[in-house]
């Protein structure tokens, strides 16, 4: 790898950080992270999930005040906790979850946030149409200008997010998972942009999780773990992947046996799910689906691969019944249902790994064992008390969370105090509780970290070995090669093509970007 | 736990606050404020029969807030307590006046069947609005309660008229005595008993049954509750029907009990201070109770108030509306909280 210009040992940090430390409560976020980053370069932040990287990045952007330590950008100290200095020392920060106001126009949410300067109190929207035009054309042209922040889809929210950051003349720019919910190429593009920045100065700090993006995007690497900081920043140059990995998962722990799956299996072959020419209406950012056949079978993983909003999330609603069928037929588990209600496929063995884990995966301000019990919610039982034990349910959500390790403090807690992983474990252990036949697994393995992620892949593994059927929809394509046993390829809301193992990378590639119609 | 207590003891801040502003307001005003705070306290527990009144008022104040409460476990904030309160009370007079011979019991029980369902009626209104259309549901739950105290004015001045009557308001005949379950005081043994067994079973509704849970987890994250399965439409309809029952109920008691007629207008305040009632309950059922037995206790003083002191009638509303002014701005805080990420899904 070259290093452009080598910075001379003497130059001042464009970002240091001095003995950091940052509690919550009786958790400790952070302790005595000292950290320097040179100027010029693309520096990652790489850590498991719940290793404090999002709570030093706030920090440094001023939004987080540290109990002790100091932050200095470019040589001066920031005031403590303060978001607005950190901004004018030209410091730019993109967060994790979202930030525009949804009921904004792209280009009135720029305008607002970006503080690029020359903009006006009073304003035509046609000006701000022209100030946004070259911004506009990293997310997919003059026309999302005029379209509300809500009704983006989420990959362009997240691609308008960087853009804001990008737009103001920042010094520093910190990213926080950008890539968490990028299509590949979206992250190649992303990573070309970083690359561009760092070759005009200024200084990046990204914070990833899969080592590949490591690799491919960064000069230096720093890991956190468990709060401290036990690596780096080093030269990626100077590190082995075995290094990294040791240094991010620690001494091994032995927490992540593999789980068995007990699933509904009875040795035969048999169809589990089948849509026969199914459609259905569009959204506004996706195509509806256009004729698919698709059937899941006993014992097998079938991998939906595509560029995302290409139709994967309608086949996943149409399957779950929150989208109507508006032609063709679904059959579950020897059952018609195409306009069946949710429940009732629910019922049927029908389980969901849903897209955004943290909107439709579970309620967040709901405490654990509610989120792990709702399934048990639907359903009629005639014959029952209608008074319930709750001590019952929390057991046995308990039970169930345990025996997924789920790594809570009581059952009591809102969702919201889990970490990523946690939360897509909750998820795991309440959707492959028994009378599962088959699982929908949207993007599973989305935003989690290493140990989590081959956390899920071996359930879904483990599922299939008990005779489950499973859909698997990624857009990690080493992800969808790994554990496939069959492969469609969706765009524009038609399968276009399908593929056994082995795979060939490159006609993959092709089908999913429409080279094959 | 420690979030529990934190949230009584704002509330108990909270309340004493509005205390201290409205003595305030009154020691500038240039009344005596121990007089007035004495004379609350005569009015509401020691003075004769000042207890039953403050019972008395309670009771349509906890019907209709534990309405609110049930509203607002699934997410939706009914404030329509006065006009499904209003048509409860029409339909229970309709019925006791239209089968003046019938025996007492059944039409006892038919005016308030008649009333429960009045009020759901009532509510389910607003209620499909909110989930068919996503109609903003404190607007068309408030706007049905003008209409509701119109229907009620038509009563009253129209078809249900009492003819005798001499009173500058328009009021309706008086039903027989036997149809009534309370003296003129309010308070029966039957009603306390009525009263408690509805709190009891709404307690059991929400913390003790599946559709409690169902009507949690909607009403943090409806979307979360579709994917899994629940059918959000329906548990939101039959959360307003619930809602408004209560509300319809309170009003059949009201006519039986203490009324024994409909007077345009009366207890005009009764479904708002319901709200407060249920906020500064912190929406569980049994801090209602204790909630309604307060706001019951301000209404009897204010009643009695000028018995005692110069002070005028409306000045103890003052107080009144203070606590309201005062949780209404901690629930801005609540429901700003909620609409991010709750209230779309429920329409779609």
């Amino acid at each position: 790898m070259t290093v452009p210009s080598g910075p001379a040992p003497a130059a001042v940090p464009a970002v240091r950080c001095r003995s950091l430390g940052v509690s919550f409560g009786a958790v400790r976020a952070l302790h005595d992270v000292s950290l320097d980053l040179a100027p010029g370069r693309i520096h990652a932040l790489v850590g498991q999930n719940g290793a404090g990287k999002t709570t030093l990045v706030k920090v440094l952007g001023g939004l987080q005040a540290p109990d002790s330590g100091e932050v200095h950008i470019a040589g001066r100290k920031l005031p403590s906790g303060d978001a607005r200095a950190a901004r004018a020392a030209g410091l730019a920060m993109v967060h994790q979850h979202f930030s525009l106001p949804p009921s904004f126009t792209v280009a009135e949410a720029l305008e607002l946030t970006a503080f690029r300067p020359g903009g006006r109190s009073v304003y035509r929207r046609a000006e701000l149409r022209r100030r946004w035009r070259t911004a506009a054309a990293e997310i997919g042209g003059e026309a999302v200008l005029s379209t509300r922040i809500r009704d983006l889809p989420v990959e362009t929210r997240q691609s308008l997010e960087i853009v804001r950051a990008l737009a103001t003349d920042a010094r520093v720019v910190i990213l926080d998972e950008p890539t968490a919910l990028l299509t590949p190429t979206a992250i190649d593009t992303l990573f070309e942009r970083l690359r561009r920045l760092r070759d005009d100065g200024v200084t990046v700090l990204v914070v990833l999780h899969k080592l590949r993006e490591v690799a491919a995007a960064a000069d230096t690497v720093s890991v956190l773990r468990d709060g401290e900081l036990v690596l780096g920043p080093s030269e990626m140059s100077e590190l082995s992947q075995g290094q990294l990995s040791d240094a991010i998962v620690g001494p091994a722990s032995g927490a992540d046996r593999a789980v068995g799956v007990e699933a509904a299996a009875n040795g035969e072959r048999q169809t589990l799910l089948e849509l026969v020419r199914v459609s259905s209406r569009e959204s506004a950012f996706e195509p509806g689906l256009r004729r698919i056949d698709l059937s899941v079978d006993t014992s097998e993983i079938v991998g939906i691969a595509g560029v995302e909003g290409n139709g994967q999330r309608s086949l996943v609603s149409v399957i779950a019944g929150l989208d109507a069928v508006v032609e063709g037929s679904m059959v579950l588990g020897g059952t018609e249902m195409t306009s069946a209600p949710s429940a009732r496929r629910r019922l049927r063995g029908l389980r969901l790994v849903p897209f955004d884990r943290n909107s439709e995966g579970i309620s967040r301000r709901a405490p654990v064992w509610l989120n792990q019990s709702a399934l048990r919610l639907i359903g009629r039982h005639p014959r029952r008390f209608p008074l319930i034990s709750l001590r019952q349910y929390k057991r046995q959500a308990a039970e169930a969370m345990d025996h997924w390790q789920v790594r809570y403090d009581s059952v009591t807690q809102p969702a919201e105090s889990l970490s990523g992983g946690n939360v897509q474990r909750l998820i795991l252990s309440r959707e492959m509780a028994p009378g599962l036949e088959v699982l929908v697994a949207a993007q599973p393995t989305r935003g989690l970290d290493f140990a989590a992620t081959n956390f899920v892949r071996r359930s879904l593994r483990g599922l299939r070995d008990a005779g489950a059927g499973v859909l698997l929809v990624s857009s990690d394509l080493d992800e969808l090669f790994e554990l496939s046993d069959r492969l469609l390829v969706m765009y524009g809301g038609s399968i276009v093509a399908r593929f056994e193992a082995p795979y060939d990378r490159r006609a993959v590639g092709d089908a999913m970007t429409g080279a094959l119609r | 736990m420690t979030g529990g207590l934190q949230r009584l003891a704002s509330t108990v801040v909270l309340v004493g606050f509005s205390f201290l502003l409205t003595a305030l307001i009154l020691w500038i005003s240039g009344y005596g404020v121990g007089d007035v705070f004495s004379g609350t306290i005569q009015g509401a527990i020691t003075a004769t029969g000042a207890a039953t009144s403050t019972v008395r008022w309670a009771i349509p104040l906890l019907l209709i807030g534990l309405g609110v409460v049930i509203g607002f476990r699934a997410g939706f904030f009914n404030i329509g307590g006065q006009g499904q309160f209003y048509m409860g009370a029409c339909a229970a007079l309709v019925v006791a006046l239209g089968w003046r011979e019938g025996p007492a019991t059944l039409v006892i029980l038919c005016g308030t069947a008649a009333a429960i369902i009045a009020g759901l009626s009532w509510s389910l209104l607003p209620g499909y609005l909110r989930v068919r259309f996503g109609t903003d549901e404190v607007l068309t739950t408030l706007m049905m309660n003008f209409i509701g105290a119109l229907v009620l004015q038509y009563l009253t001045a129209g078809p249900m008229r009492n003819p005798s009557g001499t009173g500058q308001t328009a009021a309706s005949e008086r039903i027989p005595e036997a149809f009534r379950i309370t003296d003129s005081s309010g308070v029966s043994a039957t009603v306390l008993l009525l009263v408690g067994a509805v709190a009891v079973l709404v307690w059991l509704l929400l913390e003790r049954t599946r559709f409690g849970l169902t009507m949690t987890l909607v009403g943090r994250n409806p979307t979360m509750a579709r994917w899994q399965g629940i059918d959000v439409r329906r548990v939101g309809l039959v959360t307003f029907g619930l809602s408004g029952a209560l509300a319809g109920l309170a009003g059949a008691v009201e006519l039986h009990g203490p009324g024994a007629r409909l007077v345009t207008g009366f207890s005009p305040e009764v479904g708002f201070t319901a709200v407060v009632v249920a906020l500064v309950g912190l929406l569980s059922v049994w801090g209602t109770v204790v909630a309604a037995i307060f706001f019951g206790g301000l209404q009897s003083a204010i009643l009695f108030l000028p018995i005692v002191t110069d002070l005028p009638p409306p000045a103890l509303v003052l107080l009144h509306g203070m606590v309201a002014f005062l949780v209404t701005v901690k629930l801005r805080a609540v429901r700003r909280r909620r609409t991010g990420s709750a209230s779309e899904a429920v329409t779609s």
